[in-house]
């Protein structure tokens, strides 16, 4: 059974694309079959934070317009042999999307036996968004703890159960998680920032992991290696646990609270 | 001897803004009855109407009446103390009436006036709750109202709006920021208010806001509206209801006060 997973968020900048290859990999290094699609026609990023820019011959709207097969454009992980990114066009808009399309490639998926087609959004509640979620079974909605990100995700929410597929045929609802990314225990320590309670507060869903901020993230986007696979960062282990959790595993929560300072760095400042 | 230097400053300033307007839309040519009828609303809300401008539509009559008789009705509008300014936009014979009568006409104000009442009218039930339970035996449908309530019980997030028409509105999640309620009757929130709560959108004051958590962005009553850009302390958090007494929107904690 496959299971179409849509990261989105409505808000831009929040950490979609880097949750959707850290989740992607997280998932394949489980051992699952899995896909990750670029959803963000003309912006196409997700090919970068992966690594394999390079190697996007085929892209989405080519399969959409049957211009290649679903073989020829997936591109194969160097590090997972079962994990696969279908890259988004650069030349293109979303208006190369089509509802029809879109279901023909992820049934054709579905009839190749992925565990796991994971939907990276783009940013906005236009149809590039809304083709992104409307097949889903499962929503991650990454939000940073700022108010302007929450209200964004309130809108996605309510957009997740009303314009999808199941909520269109009466299905069982798309089941909904909060990744929170971005976290600084410090500033929400010290107020500058919304803690994990107020966002879980304001929008009433359970939360499947925290990102705390980290320089690791930035590095390993530029480096094109998905920030899961870095065992130094705490992004790394927190992307971990979330896809545990998504797994169904039980992990506590990690990097809520602000590291305590050793006496050596209190002594010579951070 | 030394002349004024010209003046760059015009002389008027002409500025465009949009006005609250009276729309009167009149649907027979008894000017008795209209004298009546304006002299009681006159009567009742005199700061309101007194002198209050009036835009005349004349669309809804069954035909078009001739200038004299339009003048007529102007004279019954003035005397009853409001002051006619201009026609409402029509027909071509509509347009030519208003030039016979040196009076504006009003072509944005009544499309403008009918998209609005449209909207409400066609307010879409956007994540309606799954029709209520069904009940063993089903009470007559009434010709006024419809069901006792419209139960919903996901969460009203924001963007999206409910509307219960012609009846309350029961919501049993929260009704997040950007989010807005409405119903013809009361409103009833079982959880944290958010959003914008609006009763008696049909005009009924003696609807009520209920909500259990209170951090309401505007709450309305028949028209009667409050907005909060800062939650009174008092209020925020707590079991609140809203009603009205008169012209005034009253809000008070609900149950013991402590």
């Amino acid at each position: 059974m496959t299971e179409f997973i849509v990261v989105t968020s409505g808000k831009g900048g929040v950490g979609k694309t880097t949750s959707s290859a850290s989740i992607a990999v997280g998932l394949a290094r489980h051992g699952k079959k899995v896909a990750v699609i670029d959803f963000d026609v003309g912006l196409r990023n997700l090919d970068l934070i992966m690594g394999c820019e390079r190697r996007v011959v085929y892209d989405f709207v080519n399969v959409i317009h049957q211009e290649c097969t679903l073989k020829q454009a997936l591109i194969k992980d160097k590090r997972y042999e079962n994990l696969h990114v279908l890259a988004a066009s650069q030349t293109r808009d979303k208006d190369a999307l089509t509802k029809e399309g879109v279901e023909r490639v992820l049934n054709e998926l579905r009839d190749e036996g992925f565990d796991y087609v994971v939907c990276d959004s783009p940013a906005g509640i236009e149809k590039g968004a809304f083709l992104a979620m409307y097949f889903a079974d499962r929503a991650i909605v990454v939000v940073n703890p700022e108010v302007s990100s929450v209200r964004d995700s309130d809108r996605i929410l309510g957009l997740l159960s009303s314009k999808t597929r199941r909520a269109e045929t009466g299905a069982a609802p798309v089941v909904q998680h909060l990744l929170l990314t971005r976290y600084n225990p410090t500033r929400v320590a010290a107020g500058d920032m919304m803690s994990i309670d107020d966002v879980k507060e304001i929008l009433g869903i359970e939360v499947l992991g925290v990102v705390p901020e980290s320089e690791g993230v930035l590095a390993a986007s530029n480096a094109g290696i998905p920030v899961i696979l870095d065992e130094n960062s705490n992004a790394g282990h927190a992307y971990d646990d979330a896809v545990a959790r998504l797994l169904g595993q039980d992990r506590p929560m990690r990097f809520l609270e602000a590291p305590k300072k050793g006496i050596l760095s209190r002594l010579f400042g951070s | 001897m030394a002349r004024p230097l010209p003046s760059f400053e015009p002389v008027g300033e002409l500025k465009f803004g949009q006005v609250g307007i009276a729309n009167l839309r009149l649907k027979s040519l008894d000017e008795a009855a209209l004298a009546q009828e304006l002299r009681n609303k006159l009567e009742t809300a005199p700061q309101l109407f007194r002198r209050a401008p009036v835009v005349l539509d004349l669309s809804h009559l069954p035909q078009l009446p001739d200038e004299a008789t339009v003048r007529s009705v102007l004279a019954v509008i003035r005397s009853s103390g409001m002051l006619p300014v201009g026609l409402a936009y029509g027909t071509s014979e509509n347009e030519a009436l208003a030039v016979a009568l040196d009076l504006p006409l009003f072509a944005k104000f009544r499309a403008a006036y009918e998209s609005a009442a449209g909207a409400i009218e066609a307010a879409p039930p956007a994540a309606a709750a799954p029709e209520p339970p069904a009940r063993a035996t089903p009470p007559p449908p009434s010709a006024q109202r419809g069901p006792a309530s419209l139960l919903q019980t996901l969460p009203v997030r924001s963007g999206q709006q409910v509307y219960a028409r012609g009846t309350d509105l029961v919501i049993t999640a929260m009704v997040g920021n950007g989010a807005e309620v409405i119903a013809d009757g009361s409103v009833h929130v079982y959880a944290a208010l958010r959003g914008k709560a609006i009763a008696g959108a049909q005009g009924d004051a003696s609807a009520r806001i209920y909500c259990q958590d209170f951090q309401a962005e505007l709450v309305s009553i028949a028209g009667h509206y409050r907005v909060f850009e800062d939650i009174p302390a008092d209020l925020r958090g707590k079991p609140v209801q809203v009603w009205l007494e008169g012209e005034k929107l009253l809000l008070a904690r609900l149950g013991p006060q402590q």
